[in-house]
């Protein structure tokens, strides 16, 4: 863990202490923090914007009721990404949804103001992420977005690490046959490693 | 990328360790061996280079707007709301459906109870009785026989083996036994007459007979 991280994890266990003491302006700051990872992380399970706030709020809402019950496990950050992981989990089998599965039919609603390479990096990676399993595209998020360690996937998962190594590697394997070609390299000859 | 024989535990563990190190979380040992590695191996080098991309790809802010002011003003107003709206737990969670599962196969238990206590209720009456009970209605041609209180009970066996009589009812009150011919066609009259011959039965009638 680098200093900014522990930093950043010092300030959430404060906000997490007022929260357990009725502060609401705590949990507004813990909100407006983790509003965009958050988003970004569930938008890997559904592409639906009123799905995403839903969750997110479920999310907060447990937050703000368990804060006093955080023991400092983990990072706060990790314990309220499980959180929202259950959350979103438990949300789409109440509609019978299943985790998006095909990453393609949801693109292209970017924001028109995006700039060009962001959209093009963002066309990208979509492209490659339809490849993946949820499951996957999780895991994906969770080390190279978030930067989480593969113990903490474990945690927000709820898995065993070799599970979440699995998911993983088996991600990097699809990615690194898909996403050379979407950038217009020619194929190369690949094969899996063990 | 083409993983080469002599080069394959480099590449295997340059692979291993390209996440962390983009993640900066790695040991600055490991970084500058993979720094190295990547001097020297293209295929590795390229897929550095995509690892780089793809982390930057999800670096990006989500593509699908969610305003964060009217979520974080829903979720305040849904604090102030009484409790059966505040809970997230508005629906089927999968440890409810397993408790509604089991609350339901309890139900159909209790159901199927009733239903066979129902049908026992009103089914005739039970194929066997005991002694002790109150006295049925005797089938005609049974007789009412008081043996003697100091008969033994074998002899009460061997006279009713001998007679071709079984015990349907008794002792009542007074020490009576109704018996009745263990063959239906037979005559119990003549039953009644070595009876009442016999020294160690006191009384022995019909019971059609009995006031």
């Amino acid at each position: 863990m680098n200093e900014s991280t522990s930093d950043v994890d010092s300030r959430d266990r404060i906000l997490l202490q007022r929260m357990a003491a009725g502060d609401r302006a705590a949990l507004e700051t813990l909100y407006r923090a983790y509003h965009g990872v958050l988003c970004r992380f569930l938008s890997r399970l559904t592409r639906r914007a009123d799905l995403i706030e839903e969750i997110a709020n479920d999310c907060f809402w447990i937050a703000w009721r368990k804060a006093g019950s955080f023991h400092g496990d983990s990072r706060v950050s990790t314990w309220i990404m499980g959180i929202a992981y259950r959350c979103g989990l438990k949300a789409l089998r109440q509609r019978g949804d299943e985790p998006v599965d095909d990453y393609a039919l949801h693109e292209g609603r970017g924001p028109s103001h995006d700039p060009d390479e962001d959209r093009e990096l963002r066309d990208w990676l979509g492209e490659g992420l339809k490849h993946l399993s949820a499951d996957q595209r999780i895991v994906v998020e969770l080390v190279y977005g978030v930067g989480n360690s593969l113990e903490e996937v474990a945690a927000i998962m709820q898995a065993p690490v070799g599970t979440v190594k699995a998911r993983l590697f088996h991600a990097r394997i699809k990615l690194r046959n898909v996403l050379p070609i979407l950038a217009g390299d020619p194929p190369a000859q690949r094969e899996n490693r063990s | 990328m083409t993983i080469q024989t002599n080069t394959g535990k480099d590449c295997a563990r340059a692979w291993e360790i390209m996440p962390w190190v983009l993640q900066t979380t790695a040991a600055p040992e490991q970084r500058e061996w993979l720094m190295h590695h990547l001097a020297q191996c293209e295929a590795c080098s390229g897929e550095f280079a995509q690892q780089s991309r793809l982390r930057c790809a999800l670096s990006l802010p989500t593509d699908i707007p969610v305003d964060a002011e009217r979520g974080l003003k829903r979720l305040l107003e849904r604090l102030d709301a009484p409790e059966p709206y505040a809970t997230p737990v508005r629906r089927w969670s999968s440890g409810n459906r397993l408790t509604r599962a089991l609350a339901a196969a309890v139900v159909l238990q209790a159901i199927g109870i009733g239903a066979l206590g129902v049908r026992l209720w009103s089914d005739q009456a039970p194929r066997y009785r005991t002694l002790s009970q109150p006295a049925l209605l005797e089938p005609a041609g049974a007789l009412r026989v008081v043996p003697a209180t100091g008969m033994k009970l074998a002899d009460w066996n061997k006279l009713l083996h001998e007679l071709g009589l079984r015990v349907i009812d008794g002792p009542n009150g007074v020490g009576a036994y109704a018996v009745v011919p263990i063959e239906p066609a037979s005559s119990s009259a003549s039953a009644l007459r070595r009876l009442r011959a016999d020294r160690d039965i006191r009384l022995a009638e019909p019971v059609d007979n009995t006031p």
